[in-house]
């Protein structure tokens, strides 16, 4: 008898040592505070003074920002229309290669499909491998050094810049516990709102000890418990990848388009990329500052799927190249967006309300819409304010 | 079953040479590229075949290793000679292995010879885009062919496990192929997403990575690593079940 249970001891014994084996895996690696103590300032002075310009990795991008999850499968599903709603719902991962300032190439990975972005000196392509289409556009000659790409999946670099650019007094920036990302150990730049009045509970970015380069973003709400949104780069060389990744050929047999960008260049000098849908009688105004801030698009600057398109638009970007979906701006949204637009609007007084864990944006009934970090009842006082 | 398994490939090709352009994005991945190069009928026919061909055949061949013989009474005339029966089962599992190597391998040769028959053979655009000679292409097809052996491994020995606990081999064959089914069903649910990584249907699909450019290894060896977690436990349960078990047909 006890010979035959003898038998069955590897049969217990190899799942005990698998799983000891993940758990052993999964704990956080307590190798103490390898780094030397920095405070705030000096890791934002290193982040400023970086100088990684050529690197390989993967990033990781997941959203919990609680819109409703689009469809990835069936019929329909992620139509160029959507495609830019998509990237903000949704884990995704996307590789980068970055080497000087001229040549970049992101591939955002999708199942069976992949969406590319390449530059290389003044040429741009778009390539989407799930309607074999391409998009060509010829960049100013001057651009290469200003404006690097900018799909969808923004680097951690883009982002932590983004955000420590606009720091102010409304600010409380420490550096918490040493993290490690993409097996690297990381500094980790906590922004905390002193303002009681925002959805954001926190930002944490985590800074490579070595060479200062921003690795990882991490922006967290209040009320919830995991990151509403964060990327961070899964895996990271920082040596420059193999020069013919960034020569760019369509393939033959795909629709290739050409994207003119004469008329987006003046444009793209004076405003902010934020701003540069918005043309100038219809920008939006700030109402409040800091993490309070709301933004009012007034009534018109923004058309609302149940209104008629507007007939004098600027080329429609998130239709004509779903890679860069622009801001989050819903004109030129087809029946599809509109339709999750319904869907995801509740009604309060006034107007509707697109709620998310991060932003909400009121929509008016006089057709204004009303945008902001913040919670409803604030959104509801600037709009009454005027 | 290989025949079974090579006329897929032909199916595919067939249909879409009888039949008018198909347009780009519609049906499976990879069927409108078909018309343009030949190669891409191997692929095509991976694609189609993973979701149930491909588990079906192996779950038959896994199911019947030993229950096939305990059915048939000659078993224990197998257990006769002075084999051993880890040996028997060691033996079995190659059998099932070799089967689960060859199945993909059959579909991806079959599906580019009969498309470089009906289709010309060009350069082949990866999903990056970029494009790649034929030679390479087909390289690339004999490397998506060895990822898919390796994801029927754990399927094999979860068949070869199935298959000691009867005598009655469709008994093991359709729970294999049952098995594999609840897998990907439990993989398409959002709400057990925590659950996905163990699943061994999980990264079956994801030999799309071998497409692009660069090749993204990351999953191939994930896949490697889980697959291999599922033969050691299952081949540990098999073991165990099959030294114990009392035999007596």
């Amino acid at each position: 008898m006890t010979r035959k249970w003898l038998r069955w001891i590897p049969a217990v014994a190899v799942p005990a040592v698998i799983a000891a084996g993940v758990l052993s895996g999964s704990l956080p690696a307590s190798a103490g505070d390898p780094l030397p103590e920095k405070t705030p300032q000096q890791v934002l002075l290193m982040v400023a003074q970086h100088g990684e310009k050529s690197l390989s990795g993967t990033l990781e991008q997941s959203s919990e920002i609680g819109l409703p999850d689009l469809p990835t499968s069936g019929s329909g599903a992620r139509s160029p229309e959507t495609a830019w709603l998509e990237l903000l719902a949704g884990p995704h991962t996307a590789r980068i290669y970055l080497d000087g300032p001229g040549k970049a190439r992101v591939q955002v990975m999708d199942k069976m499909a992949e969406r590319d972005a390449v530059t290389n000196g003044n040429d741009l392509w778009f390539y989407n491998s799930k309607d074999n289409t391409a998009a060509h556009a010829q960049l100013p000659a001057d651009a290469a050094d200003r404006q690097e790409a900018r799909p969808g999946t923004q680097t951690p670099a883009e982002l932590a810049d983004k955000l420590l650019a606009k720091l102010d007094p409304g600010t409380a920036v420490t550096v918490g516990p040493d993290t490690r990302v993409a097996g690297r150990a990381a500094y980790n730049l906590v922004l905390t709102p002193k303002s009681d009045v925002t959805l954001l509970a926190s930002v944490a970015i985590a800074v490579d000890g070595e060479s200062g380069l921003p690795l990882g973003v991490e922006v967290k709400a209040r009320g919830q418990s995991g990151p509403a949104f964060s990327v961070a780069f899964t895996s990271l060389t920082l040596e420059a990848p193999d020069a013919s990744l960034f020569n760019f050929t369509p393939p033959p047999g795909a629709t290739v388009k050409e994207i003119p960008l004469a008329d987006h260049k003046a444009d793209a000098a004076a405003l902010p990329p934020d701003a540069r849908t918005a043309n100038a009688a219809k920008r939006p105004t700030v109402i409040g500052t800091g993490w309070e801030s709301v933004l009012e698009f007034p009534a018109g600057s923004i058309t609302l799927p149940d209104q008629t398109p507007p007939q004098t638009g600027a080329p429609d970007q998130a239709a004509a190249n779903p890679l860069q979906p622009g801001t989050a701006d819903p004109r030129g949204t087809r029946p599809d967006a509109a339709a999750l637009l319904e869907q995801a609007a509740v009604a309060v007084p006034g107007g509707k309300l697109v709620s998310t864990s991060l932003v909400n944006v009121l929509i008016l009934d006089d057709g204004r819409v009303l945008a902001g970090s913040v919670p409803l009842e604030r959104l509801q006082s600037a709009a009454t304010q005027r | 079953m290989l025949c079974a398994l090579a006329a897929i490939p032909i199916l595919i090709a067939v249909a879409v040479r009888l039949s008018s352009a198909v347009p780009a994005g519609r049906g499976p991945a990879f069927l409108d590229r078909i018309t343009q190069n030949g190669l891409f009928v191997g692929v095509t026919a991976l694609l189609v075949s993973v979701p149930l061909f491909l588990p079906l055949t192996v779950g038959v061949v896994a199911g019947d290793t030993v229950a096939g013989e305990a059915g048939l009474g000659t078993l224990r005339y197998l257990l006769v000679a002075p084999a051993g029966r880890v040996r028997l089962l060691l033996v079995k599992y190659a059998g099932a292995v070799a089967f689960a190597i060859t199945a993909p391998l059959v579909v991806a040769l079959v599906g580019a010879a009969i498309g470089a028959a009906l289709f010309p053979v060009g350069p082949v655009t990866l999903l990056s885009g970029d494009s790649i000679g034929a030679a390479e292409a087909l390289l690339r097809l004999l490397l998506i062919a060895a990822y898919l052996a390796v994801s029927l491994m754990g399927l094999s020995a979860i068949g070869l496990f199935m298959s000691t606990l009867t005598d009655v081999p469709v008994g093991a064959m359709a729970s294999t192929v049952v098995l594999s089914v609840v897998s990907q069903v439990l993989d398409a649910l959002p709400q057990l997403d925590w659950l996905h990584p163990w699943l061994f249907s999980h990264y079956w699909l994801d030999f799309a990575d071998l497409l692009r450019q660069p090749i993204a290894w990351d999953s191939f060896l994930t896949n490697l690593l889980l697959q291999g977690g599922y033969v050691a436990v299952f081949g540990a349960l098999a073991y165990g079940r099959f030294i114990t078990k009392d035999v007596l047909s």
